[in-house]
């Protein structure tokens, strides 16, 4: 067994480097189909940044009545803050809801002006509520309308937000069923591609093994040097797709950044490059050995 | 040995290759079978070797039916029969040591038993100086010298030559038939297939006439009449 092992891992490697063209063909194909799968991974990984980056702008702001007094609030603060749903509240005082205005429009005197002429705050307290996820806010917007709120609450502002809000569930989760199918859909192409090319490959070997059976190989000889052949292609594509995307990450990690509000493809890739690499070799060695044997057995029928 | 019994093969739809052909082989024997182009020489050898069923009939090898062989067991009745074709057939991508080593290599002989056996057989064959080539760059001979040291690597009971000089100069092919002939001296069993009357009418043995896939003649010692 040790022998048999042996001749088939040799006869393998010679005939990979022996091949020349198409095995060279194969890798390069098996490089794209790789490196292709893996920037999906990336993708998705830059979407659930930018995704992140949105839900973490998206808020409610509860207004209260200018009598509530910070003990009410803060009561209500904690009620809102028991829910499961809720993820931060904050309170935001007449105070300093008066001094984020006067920052905000601090190149602009007729509007300060307008204010001091006022003469007192015109601003209402509130409770900034952060949902753990944009579909939540429905439940607690139930909780703050609900009777026993009704005096203290002035305005809520998630009208205003609520089509934003809509829109960007749906559009999370459309990207995210999207992205899957298109993700599978590139798979498959990829993997049919890589199967045709060991397919040709194996082809052009045909007469030699028509000569293997004619001498008098058994089957598991004739396929074994083409498994052996299979996973040195698979292991080579992995390696070099790997090395490529490292190189890529590396010098397109400014560009992609700035486009993604912070998302850091480099750090990102490194963080994962473990279990990434594991990925992309598991996934070559298995493509060349399942496209090897699904094509070589047609050539092994006695 | 071999004996063939009744035996048609008929290609889809109408063609027939082989028409009730009953004729045996004994151990040790060197048959020359001739007949011209489509008389059904090669169709006798390919249902020899159990690359193709029969039609009807049987063809049966050390008492046994081929068509019983189950397929797993098909490469090892393989190896008890050399082979060797006009088109030699060998492995492109392996040098002459290479493609005789082949034959031993599925066989399962060990490194030592390649080692010792290749070159005494190149020697044999004359190629000694030529191991390290690779096909490409021999000679018509010297190709078909290297497919019958691969033939007579697996130590067969019986050796086919299916038209072995039909690539060859008047030469060489003197050169490959005096090679066989030293071979079923060493005690292998020959069936030479060729349409080449100087090789017959030299040789002197035992002769198959097919004819539009028909035996027509079967004689000891028999001569190339067509």
């Amino acid at each position: 067994m040790f022998t048999f092992l042996r001749r088939v891992i040799r006869f393998g490697w010679h005939n990979f480097w022996r091949a020349g063209g198409l095995n060279i063909a194969t890798v390069f194909v098996l490089i794209v189909t790789l490196t292709l799968i893996t920037c999906l991974f990336i993708s998705e990984g830059a979407v659930n940044h930018i995704m992140d980056q949105i839900k973490e702008k998206i808020d409610i702001s509860v207004y209260m009545t200018p009598d509530t007094s910070d003990e009410e609030i803060e009561l209500i603060k904690n009620k809102l803050v028991a829910m499961p749903e809720v993820q931060e509240v904050k309170i935001v005082s007449k105070e300093d809801a008066m001094n984020q205005f006067r920052e905000k429009h601090q190149n602009d005197p007729v509007l300060l002006e307008s204010l001091d002429i006022v003469g007192t705050n015109p601003f209402y307290a509130s409770l900034d509520i952060k949902a753990k996820n944009p579909e939540q806010y429905a439940a607690i917007l139930e909780v703050i309308n609900s009777d026993s709120l009704k005096d203290v609450v002035y305005k809520v502002d998630y009208v205003e937000k609520k089509t934003v809000i809509e829109k960007l569930s749906g559009f999370i989760t459309n990207v995210n069923t999207g992205g899957l199918a298109l993700a599978l859909a590139l798979g498959v192409v990829a993997v049919l591609v890589a199967f045709n090319t060991i397919r040709v490959a194996i082809y052009d070997a045909s007469k030699e093994i028509s000569i293997m059976r004619l001498v008098g190989a058994s089957n598991s000889f004739i396929r074994g040097p083409f498994i052996v052949q299979g996973i040195i292609s698979g292991a080579i594509a992995a390696l070099a797709s790997f090395i490529i995307l490292l190189l890529m990450t590396y010098f397109l990690a400014p560009k992609i950044e700035s486009l993604t509000s912070g998302f850091n493809v480099f750090s990102w890739f490194i963080s994962r490059a473990f279990g990434l690499f594991f990925l992309q070799l598991v996934s070559g060695i298995a493509l060349g050995v399942i496209s090897s044997l699904i094509a070589i057995r047609k050539y092994l029928t006695a | 040995m071999i004996l063939f019994e009744n035996i048609s093969k008929i290609y889809k739809p109408d063609t027939v290759a082989l028409k009730n052909v009953s004729f045996q082989i004994n151990p040790n024997e060197f048959v020359s079978i001739v007949g011209k182009s489509g008389a059904g020489k090669t169709t006798l050898i390919k249902l020899l070797l159990r690359e193709e069923p029969p039609t009807t009939g049987r063809i049966v090898y050390a008492g046994k039916n081929i068509a019983e062989i189950k397929n797993k067991d098909l490469p090892l009745f393989r190896q008890k029969i050399g082979c060797v074709f006009q088109d030699y057939r060998l492995l492109p991508h392996k040098t002459v040591f290479e493609n005789v080593a082949y034959a031993m290599e599925l066989m399962g002989a060990t490194d030592d038993e390649i080692l010792s056996d290749v070159p005494r057989l190149l020697e044999i064959v004359g190629l000694e100086d030529r191991a390290k080539h690779f096909p490409l760059g021999l000679s018509g001979g010297e190709k078909q010298r290297t497919a019958i040291a691969r033939a007579l690597a697996v130590r067969p009971e019986v050796i086919i030559a299916d038209e072995p000089t039909g690539n060859l100069d008047p030469y060489h092919t003197r050169d490959i038939i005096k090679l066989l002939e030293k071979i079923y001296e060493l005690g292998t069993t020959v069936i030479l297939s060729t349409h080449d009357k100087v090789i017959i009418n030299s040789l002197g043995r035992r002769v198959i006439t097919l004819d539009n896939g028909e035996i027509i003649r079967d004689e000891e010692k028999g001569r190339f009449i067509l």
